[in-house]
């Protein structure tokens, strides 16, 4: 049966907001709480990825064990290669420690030559320099703006020096210049790693001649070189050990973000329950009148609806809006990863009006199956 | 038009079957007014249940235009209710959240009926109270705003079960007067305990245990 006037689902809503509001509420509430737990979870592998997003550039190779093989690990590389390359450097490396939302992580500066250094910084990090380049052996440092924001420093500062013990070296190592990029690189001269820094061993960086081809150079690399001594550091190595390290942590996730739907399912079906009871006489007058059961469910699931994707869409807004709040004032400043359009964070948040929709539309069922209009009408049910 | 054969309604009770009306043969005719009096608990009210399709009978039939009532499905049966009858009960429901005004409109829900609620409302006195809502009024008040949605579309039968019990008596006749005069060609079935309420009835009937006497 078509309803003008006065019984649309919207109706009662708006005019018992002080009924309605606090039952759109809690799904809004709900759905912020579930889509930033996710999206602060998400934050850590999305860090991951991103500060350590410049080695997708490059196949890194070190030698095991045996600091000869360097050369024989780039004679490999250059005669087997699988695609033309366009570069292969040799380098070492200093650790510094970035910060992120779980504490310190490991960041490579890489020591790099001076014929090597301009090559690396137009392929890796491209962006416009502001001070200078390091000078050939000199205790200098060149960082890219997340990596400076991240630590809090600006150019003149140092970064490494003899009184520090995580981020040691003979000297006070300055930054003379930071490149405006969104790639997280930091670059310092090799002779001056050489000269004052064990290993004694260098790595190797290999280029594909086109970026296109590196994913075809990072596979065939680490396939040539199992069972040898080298190690090889790739990109897709690296985002693949980091989706396996963070399926248990998921799991752990769901198991959290299912125990909460189901708290606040009950206590939903709960409101819903007492709000069903206090209209029980608006129901029992509909159906003396001459309204049908089923008109009469059709009209309170069209309000439970409304209220239900009203709240996850007003909840997904509020979520959004939060998460741009959490990262302009939290992370952004230290340069920490936070994706406020995280889909995944939003996907989670589903479960809650389904659960919600689910336990309404049985609830409101059993209410009506063996509702008797008389009894109210002869006030036996109020 | 509307009515029963032989019915009886019959409720389950621990001590056992519970006769809340036996053995009812009675006919509501076109325009009529109809008074069904007799003490609580005589079955006054299920026999206005019976005829009105909002229970069926146990045992007999009811009857509307030579249809049986147990014939029509439950939403059948609905919409005769809200299409063909009117109803005021004892106590006056309205919708708490509505105007006096939609809670007329209520009655006709595919129609856009506005106007003739508002003459309705108007006719019973109500028209500068249209948009007050429920606790806002006074009991008669909300009775007459029941009583005007009871006649909205012209019902061919208006079922009154104690419109007056929960009024004075001042405000109880003025109810009778108003159902009286704006009942148009339809009939009008009032249950009463009070024989003062049915002035100008064309019949009454009396009850006791549940018969007709």
């Amino acid at each position: 049966m078509p309803t003008y006037g006065p019984l649309r689902a919207g109706t009662y809503l708006w005019r018992n907001k002080g009924k309605s509001l606090p039952l759109v509420g809690v799904i809004v509430l709900a759905v912020m709480l579930v889509s930033g737990i996710v999206a602060m979870m998400d934050s850590i592998p999305l860090s991951i990825r991103t500060i350590y997003s410049y080695s997708r550039h490059y196949v890194g190779l070190t030698p095991r064990g045996d600091p000869e093989m360097t050369g024989k690990i780039r004679q490999t590389i250059e005669q087997e290669a699988p695609v033309p390359l366009d570069r292969v450097m040799a380098v070492r490396g200093l650790d510094l420690n970035v910060m992120s939302i779980v504490g310190k992580w490991p960041f490579v500066i890489l020591a790099l030559k001076p014929e090597d250094m301009s090559y690396y910084m137009d392929h890796v990090g491209p962006g416009e320099l502001e001070g200078r380049m390091p000078k050939d052996g000199e205790p200098e440092v060149v960082l890219s703006e997340p990596v400076m924001r991240n630590l809090g420093v600006k150019i003149g500062d140092v970064v490494l020096g003899p009184d520090k013990p995580e981020a040691y070296s003979p000297y006070k190592v300055k930054i003379v210049g930071k490149v405006h990029s969104q790639e997280w690189t930091a670059v310092i001269p090799y002779d001056y790693v050489a000269a004052n820094h064990f290993p004694p061993v260098d790595a190797l960086l290999a280029f594909a001649k086109t970026p296109v081809e590196q994913a075809k150079l990072d596979h065939w690399a680490e396939k040539r070189f199992t069972g040898e001594r080298a190690r090889v550091f790739a990109f897709h190595k690296l985002e693949k050990d980091t989706s396996e390290m963070f399926r248990i942590l998921y799991k752990i996730l769901d198991v959290v973000v299912g125990m909460l739907v189901v708290v606040i399912t009950i206590m939903m079906g709960m409101l819903i329950s007492i709000f069903l009871s206090q209209r029980v006489q608006e129901f029992g007058l509909l159906q003396a009148l001459g309204y049908t059961k089923k008109a009469i469910l059709q009209r309170v699931m069209g309000e439970m609806t409304a209220v239900v994707v009203g709240g996850w869409v007003a909840g997904v807004l509020c979520a959004y809006l939060l998460l741009n709040v959490v990262r302009a004032t939290l992370m952004d400043p230290k340069a920490f990863m936070l994706d406020p359009f995280d889909r995944t964070a939003y996907f989670y948040t589903l479960p809650v009006p389904v659960a919600i929709y689910t336990v309404a539309l049985a609830t409101v069922v059993a209410r009506f199956r063996r509702f008797d209009p008389v009894a109210v009408v002869e006030r036996r049910l109020v | 038009m509307t009515s029963l054969e032989s019915a009886s309604l019959v409720y389950a009770d621990k001590d056992g079957d519970v006769f809340a009306c036996h053995d009812v043969s009675l006919e509501v005719r076109p325009g009529e007014f109809l008074g069904i009096l007799g003490p609580s608990g005589s079955g006054k009210s299920s026999l206005l249940y019976l005829l009105s399709g909002l229970k069926v009978p146990t045992q007999g039939r009811a009857l509307y235009r030579g249809r049986g009532l147990d014939e029509l499905s439950d939403a059948e049966r609905s919409r005769l209710r809200l299409q063909t009858f009117g109803f005021v009960f004892q106590h006056p429901f309205l919708v708490g959240y509505l105007s006096a005004l939609e809670n007329i409109m209520v009655a006709r829900p595919d129609q856009d009926c506005r106007d003739e609620s508002m003459a309705l409302l108007e006719a019973v006195g109500l028209g500068e109270k249209s948009h007050r809502l429920p606790h806002e009024l006074s009991g008669g008040e909300r009775q007459r705003v029941c009583v005007a949605r009871a006649l909205l579309g012209g019902p061919e039968i208006v079922f009154c079960d104690e419109p007056t019990a929960a009024l004075d008596h001042a405000t109880g006749i003025k109810v009778m007067d108003l159902l009286r005069s704006h009942r148009g060609t339809g009939s009008l079935v009032v249950v009463t305990h009070d024989p003062t309420m049915l002035e100008g009835v064309d019949r009454a009937v009396h009850m006791a245990e549940g018969r007709v006497l």
